[in-house]
């Protein structure tokens, strides 16, 4: 499938600002899932950017902007040819060991009534890994169809206080992908968060989206969607991936503004 | 160490002088009465010239201390140091060879020689650093080693520093006081310079500059400011070694580059010795409430751009959990046994070794984990029962989270107690230098517990320096 994205975001500073930094991972991988046909990433400076990769092999452009007047817009855009490969990504090389990924970090904390009952599970990884995603989806229930742009931030305990509120909200995708991330480290599974879009179709709206992906010995990587109870198919577009959703943003930045965004998808 | 005695460095049991020291017993012999209290007062009048104080937290602003210094120096043979010297490279060797391995594919902890628990989800590991590759491959290039020695051939090494090591200006300075106070005790022996320090400092650090510097390297040393305990050492290094001394605000990162602001226009930093911890170096990657720190170093560094000494994540080298397994690393990447011992350290999630543990505790000494500077420590010969109960209860709610040494009777050295000549309990840290090449400075700093008895050489606890003679052959 031929996927044409355009993800467009807005940075509002302070006014005032002499010295914005941004840290940008809006580049989108080359893999065994998909190959990326063009790409680019526009935002004033760019040609002077840092360009290098992270801990976790995503590519990065840092930029700087001295006295920036008004929002600092970014774009990045382009076509990716993707494949089905039911989920499974193989052993690409290029990537930290995958044990990193046993690392728990306070986003990726699951309590053990998610996963306690896996612990000495006589099933293949890879049925447990289901079996868990299946778990989650019954834990959070289904999530509200619409895209995820703020969500992206969203944390565990933000979930948490949304649904102690009178009409508690659907737990956002990056939760789903936190909860599995942090049961599957509880049971030694390398587990990882990853960012990216998705095209329209059966399952996740259209737009930016979060997933997690989960290391098994014999197939390598392999992702899960437990937000959608299904595997990244075709209409899934990989941009970055991190220990969780901090370390796998597509901008961070000093100081810290107010973020929005939105990603237009398209099969074409 | 169950022999009450400890081992005197300048006196045999039998009261005869010991080879190392008989020139400088020969020199006391000679003193007329109160030479030395009249050298004390001078040492004092000197250290407060030369401006080496250091802050105490949480005193009142402007009270500046100055730390004890005792005017008879500490004196380690030419073949002890040879030996000495040895152990202490092959240790930052195989550390630096481990910090690599556990940054890239991590082949000690799939061998299981160390947890890999113990590795991964530790406070100091920092993720960020995976699969960057620093320049000659060095991690940590400043290290002061703790060593305690108990007997003629016994030496132990405490405590790895490989963060951000201080007190490298006291030993400087002590052997400088030294040399204006008894120029006639240096010309009875030979005693090796110390005094190149911030040369050879300088050298290492040009050595690990980015591949990409032409020309010679613009060295930056980064210090916290002026309310930091060390910031006079900071600045001392800089002066010495002719390098930029700045703050975070005095750095900037543009297009990946660091640059220093001066009223020349900006100049670009090609390595930084940053005396800045690691959560604090660069909001955009570690604390977002940094203000001490520089938004993009990080990123500069990983993007070859600039140096940073040490590099970040080096702490977990010298984690408190990790220093049990040393001998083990020094194995794996050298295949040499350690040529220094380790402290016997008893693992307390070990219910035999615990319940040994909480039965002995009254002789034993107690450290937390993630401590440092003598806090959340118990000394068990000098601790009341109640601290015993204390600790007790504390190691059997979070066993992991301590570790458990014997009490080390450290050696001690003569030194002036009012007017007269008393053995004191010493320690001694040796300061490393990792970059093209391993360069050690002959000796270190003594520290010197000033208290009948004490085994506490921390300056915050009323411990001093002395300078540290290393004799050539």
């Amino acid at each position: 499938m031929r996927i044409d994205i355009e993800h467009k975001l807005t940075l509002s500073l302070q006014p005032g600002t002499v010295h914005a930094v941004l840290h940008l991972l809006l580049t989108p991988p080359s893999g065994p899932s998909q190959t990326v046909e063009s790409w680019s990433v526009e935002i004033a400076g760019i040609g002077n950017a840092g360009r290098f990769s992270d801990a976790y092999g995503n590519a990065v452009h840092l930029v700087n902007q001295s006295r920036p007047e008004g929002d600092i817009l970014v774009a990045a855009r382009g076509v990716i040819s993707t494949r089905d490969t039911n989920g499974v990504l193989g052993k690409p090389g290029g990537e930290p060991v995958p044990s990193l990924y046993r690392r728990v970090t306070p986003l990726t904390k699951a309590p053990v009534t998610l996963y306690g009952k896996f612990r000495n599970a006589k099933e293949s990884r890879l049925d447990v890994l289901h079996a868990l995603m299946g778990r989650i989806g019954e834990t959070l229930g289904q999530p509200e169809t619409e895209d995820a742009p703020t969500q992206m931030q969203a944390t565990g305990e933000q979930a948490q206080s949304q649904s102690s509120g009178e009409a508690p909200e659907l737990p956002p995708a990056a939760d789903y992908a936190h909860l599995f991330i942090g049961a599957a480290r509880a049971l030694d599974i390398p587990a990882r968060f990853v960012c990216g879009y998705v095209a329209e179709g059966d399952g996740p709206a259209a737009g930016l989206h979060a997933w997690a992906e989960a290391f098994d010995d014999r197939l390598g990587w392999i992702g899960f969607d437990a937000s959608h109870q299904l595997c990244p198919t075709e209409r899934y577009v990989r941009l970055a991936v991190g220990l969780d959703a901090e370390s796998a943003l597509p901008l961070r930045t000093v100081p810290v503004g107010d973020i929005t965004q939105k990603a237009v998808v398209k099969a074409v | 160490m169950a022999d009450k005695t400890p081992f005197d460095e300048m006196y045999n049991p039998d009261g005869s002088v010991r080879e190392p020291y008989r020139a400088l017993a020969g020199w006391l012999a000679e003193q007329p009465d109160k030479a030395l209290a009249l050298m004390q007062t001078d040492a004092e009048a000197i250290f407060r010239r030369l401006g080496i104080t250091f802050a105490v937290y949480g005193s009142d602003e402007g009270t500046e201390k100055v730390i004890p210094f005792d005017v008879i120096p500490r004196i380690i043979a030419a073949n002890e140091w040879r030996r000495l010297s040895k152990g202490i490279e092959q240790r930052v060797k195989a550390l630096n060879a481990f910090l690599y391995d556990i940054y890239h594919r991590q082949e000690i902890l799939k061998a299981g020689r160390v947890p890999e628990k113990l590795i991964l989800n530790n406070a100091a590991f920092c993720p960020q650093m995976m699969g960057l590759n620093p320049a000659k491959g060095v991690y940590a290039h400043i290290i002061g080693v703790d060593i305690v020695r108990v007997g003629p051939d016994d030496f132990y090494v405490l405590e790895d520093n490989l963060r951000t090591p201080s007190g490298v200006s006291y030993m400087l300075e002590d052997r400088e006081a030294m040399m204006l106070l008894a120029p006639d005790l240096f010309h009875r022996s030979k005693v090796a310079p110390v005094e190149n320090y911030p040369e050879n400092l300088r050298r290492t650090l040009e050595s690990v500059a980015p591949d990409t510097v032409r020309g010679s390297p613009n060295i930056a040393v980064l210090t916290p400011g002026i309310h930091n305990s060390a910031y006079f050492e900071h600045s001392f290094l800089a002066d010495q070694m002719g390098a930029q001394l700045c703050e975070g605000p005095d750095l900037f990162v543009d297009g990946g580059k660091v640059y220093m602001r001066t009223t020349t226009g900006p100049e670009q930093v090609d390595v930084i010795y940053r005396r800045i911890e690691d959560d604090y170096l660069d909001p955009l990657t570690f604390r977002p409430d940094s203000m001490l720190g520089v938004p993009g170093l990080f990123d500069a560094y990983r993007a070859g751009n600039v140096t940073l000494v040490n590099a970040p994540g080096t702490g977990i080298a010298d984690d408190k959990a990790v220093y049990t397994y040393v001998p083990d690393i020094i194995e794996f990447y050298l295949g040499e046994k350690a040529l220094l011992q380790n402290v016997p350290t008893y693992n307390c999630t070990d219910e035999d070794q615990r319940a040994w543990v909480l039965e002995n505790i009254a002789d034993l000494v107690v450290k937390e984990v993630h401590g440092s500077g003598g806090y959340g420590m118990m000394v068990g010969p000098t601790a009341t029962k109640a601290q015993h109960a204390e600790f007790r209860k504390k190691i059997e709610a979070r066993p992991d989270n301590y570790i458990v040494q014997p009490t080390l009777d450290l050696s001690t050295c003569p030194t002036h107690i009012s007017g007269d000549v008393a053995p004191r309990h010493v320690d001694l840290r040796p300061y490393v230098l990792i970059g093209d090449e391993v360069r050690i400075t002959p000796g270190g700093l003594t520290r010197v517990a000033l208290k009948k008895g004490s085994l506490v050489v921390n300056s915050s606890q009323g411990g001093g320096t002395k300078d540290t003679w290393v004799l050539e052959d």
